[in-house]
């Protein structure tokens, strides 16, 4: 009996001891396509970090935004989250981050925070709630063998260049000069092409407030410009139904040859190169990438990127604080991360661009803004997403004519910014 | 006290019911009553901790005087309810007729066409819509290359892109995913009715229309209410097909209830607001329900039938 009881006791305290030092899970929730590079990388920090277990974890874009907004007012959700630059504040007003200055107790980054850019956007009640992780922006991209061929010499750099470049294509070659997504996405060159001409869909009324920086005429206008490649059958109908710049439909046109120019971000033009010379191994790659377009003033494109937050709900947060160094050091965007720029000013510094990729290099160096009052003026950059591409789709499709679309959206944005 | 045997059965029926009215207090009517509580404030997914404040009706009298009313209303109530379950009723009484007939009977094709007609109800919505996509789409949708191989247009039509298109597009994924169950309803309905009625309809002289009409219909009829409502509910609070294949586009043409609250709840986060639209659709479907057994007097179709 006086065996069994020590035995008993033993294997308790084996129990025991073995659940103090049990292997802390964690989950992490990323959304880009590099899942199986991902994986590669959370395999090698498990590697590191014995004890350490990551589950990676994916849910659309779309989804992922309001999806972790209900889990964390549950007391639920990952512990490491990939979020858009935009979402930080909200996340942080909704309770469900932990700011940075807490999480510091557990290891400082290796250049220290300010060495990240966008932290602006990461700032809440005047700290830090998330930490940017990659930084990306739009530019524009050019099938430069059937420019060549349409005879359209120089690059465009203006919105009314392009579209005068557009309509050479159609009528030298008979393919489409500039196609974009005309639903959803939209939302980016709309905006480039308003901010390039001065104007901003929000702006600070200069009495602590804020107020459309726009008039309907104004809006019309951009309406009309994009309106035109359709009404002139410069691009398919089809863009009515293109939602964002990967879609087979764009990258396909621009690999095979029938479309000159399109605007993208940095990741969907690294895929179209990897794509185009998995095609064509050892061909003369016919692309080159320029700065956005500009109106009355400079080309501007957003600077646009990820966070990565921590769940105020984890049972590890020094673990996931690990996790989260780990994920923006040097080493994962040179080895598994490789389509996107690190959101760090060390890491962008040391970047060796491809002579193809020098107009993304311009065009976040010196061409790119944040949202600015979009975000801070409390309408939510989601919703004025929303709203405008809806307005913009309504317009092109002929639902509603420009200047009624034009109307809608003031008086939308106007009541966001009332909320 | 000894109880009668009747009060007997009725406390064996009470409690043997009562945990199914426990799971419907649970599962509807609270949710229900929560949902009721959440429209009558301003809560937004930011503030799901923090809580709401009351703001009367305003979220109602919001909805109702927008601008955009109309429109999700006529989309929702004509294009996504009225015209596709109209059409698959039409549809699959007839697919029914068929299935039933001696016709298909006696090219002994009676098993594999109602194993064909199983499988679209078979799939599920999303996957059904994912694939109608990829036939409607422009460039490699089977659609277009058919059409274009045959001469009928000239260029590639974007289907759920355009104005003319778009509705009928979603009314043809609707009506291909969801008309099978209703003429497999109507099959089994059809396989009741005694065959001497038609054979003495036959001999009186009826016509094979005047036997439809007056002995298979009123024999359908219950059948047919009862899926007609079922139908209507399920299409007119349903969300999958609209937003899957349009995502309510153009612009807002397709927009409809079900997708006007998504876009209330999880793209402007307004939990409150969006919760007002689900109780107007409720309130509307009870009514339609209320209505519907009113004018179509199911009991008393089932009496005159029985």
């Amino acid at each position: 009996m006086r065996k069994f009881l020590i035995l008993t006791s033993a294997a308790g305290a084996l129990l025991a001891a073995s659940a103090a030092f049990a292997d802390v899970e964690l989950t992490f929730r990323f959304n880009d396509g590099e899942r199986e590079e991902m994986r590669a990388a959370l395999d090698a920090f498990e590697a590191d970090n014995p004890g350490i277990t990551v589950e990676l974890q994916t849910i659309a874009w779309g989804d992922s935004r309001e999806q972790f907004l209900r889990e964390g007012a549950v007391g639920q959700g990952p512990d490491v989250v990939h979020i858009a630059f935009v979402w930080t504040q909200e996340m942080a007003e909704a309770g469900i981050v932990m700011p940075i200055d807490e999480m510091t107790q557990y290891g400082e980054f290796a250049n220290g925070f300010d060495d990240f850019i966008a932290t602006d956007l990461t700032m809440y009640d005047g700290r830090a709630w998330g930490v940017p992780w990659s930084a990306d922006t739009w530019a524009m991209v050019y099938r430069t063998d059937v420019l060549a061929e349409a005879g359209v010499e120089a690059m465009p750099e203006t919105w009314d260049e392009l579209l005068a470049a557009s309509r050479t294509v159609a009528a030298e070659t008979g393919k489409t000069g500039f196609a974009f997504p005309a639903a959803d996405q939209v939302w980016f060159p709309f905006n480039y092409y308003l901010w390039s001409n001065g104007l901003t869909l929000v702006e600070e009324d200069g009495a602590g407030g804020y107020q459309p920086g726009v008039s309907i005429e104004e809006l019309a206008a951009a309406l009309d410009y994009f309106g035109t490649y359709i009404n002139e059958e410069l691009v398919p109908r089809s863009v009515l139904a293109i939602e964002v710049p990967h879609d087979p439909a764009l990258l396909q046109a621009l690999l095979d040859g029938s479309q000159a120019m399109a605007v993208m971000p940095t990741n969907t033009y690294r895929q179209l190169l990897s794509a185009f010379e998995e095609a064509n191994p050892g061909a003369e790659v016919p692309f080159a990438s320029g700065a956005m377009m500009g109106g009355s003033e400079g080309p501007q494109t957003h600077l646009g990127g990820r966070t990565l937050v921590v769940n105020s709900n984890t049972d590890h947060p020094a673990e996931a604080w690990q996790l989260l160094q780990y994920l923006t050091e040097a080493g994962l965007f040179e080895t598994y991360y490789t389509n996107q720029f690190p959101a760090q000013r060390t890491l962008l510094s040391q970047i060796e661009y491809r002579s193809e990729e020098l107009g993304f290099a311009d065009q976040l160096a010196n061409h790119t803004r944040t949202w600015g009052a979009y975000a801070e003026s409390g309408a939510g950059v989601g919703q004025l997403w929303n709203l405008t591409a809806r307005s913009v789709g309504s317009a092109l499709s002929g639902q509603v004519t420009s200047t009624e679309a034009a109307e809608q959206l003031l008086v939308e944005i106007e009541r966001v910014l009332d909320n | 006290m000894a109880l009668s045997p009747t009060a007997r059965d009725r406390i064996n029926a009470f409690w043997m019911l009562f945990p199914t009215f426990l799971i419907l207090v649970g599962f509807y009517l609270y949710p229900t009553l929560y949902n009721l509580e959440l429209s009558f404030t301003d809560i937004t997914l930011l503030q799901l901790r923090q809580g709401g404040e009351n703001v009367g009706l305003a979220n109602y009298t919001e909805f109702l005087t927008s601008p955009s009313f109309f429109d999700i209303a006529f989309n929702t109530v004509v294009w996504l309810t009225a015209i596709s379950v109209s059409l698959k009723l039409l549809l699959g009484l007839l697919f029914a007729l068929l299935l039933n007939s001696r016709f298909v009977a006696g090219l002994r094709l009676t098993t594999v066409t109602r194993l064909m007609l199983l499988v679209p109800w078979a799939t599920p919505p999303v996957v059904a819509v994912i694939a109608w996509r990829w036939l409607f789409d422009p460039t490699h949708g089977a659609i277009n290359q058919a059409l274009l191989w045959t001469g009928l247009i000239d260029d590639p039509v974007a289907f759920l892109a355009e104005l003319t298109t778009v509705w009928p597009s979603i009314v043809t994924i609707i009506v291909w995913n969801t008309t099978p169950l209703i003429a497999v309803s109507l099959l089994a309905a059809l396989q009741t009715i005694p065959e001497e009625l038609n054979e003495a309809a036959a001999i009186d002289g009826a016509t094979t229309w005047q036997q439809f009409r007056f002995v298979t219909l009123p024999y359908l009829m219950p059948t047919i209410s009862v899926l007609g409502l079922m139908s209507v509910i399920w299409t007119f609070n349903n969300f999958v097909y609209v937003w899957l294949a349009t995502g309510a586009g153009p612009g807002t043409y397709t927009n409809v209830l079900a997708t006007e609250i998504y876009l209330r709840a999880f793209v402007d986060l307004r939990i409150g607001y969006s919760s007002a639209i689900g109780i107007v659709m409720a309130v509307v479907m009870a009514l339609f329900g209320a209505l519907y057994f009113r004018f179509f007097g199911l009991s008393d179709m089932q009496d005159k039938v029985g």
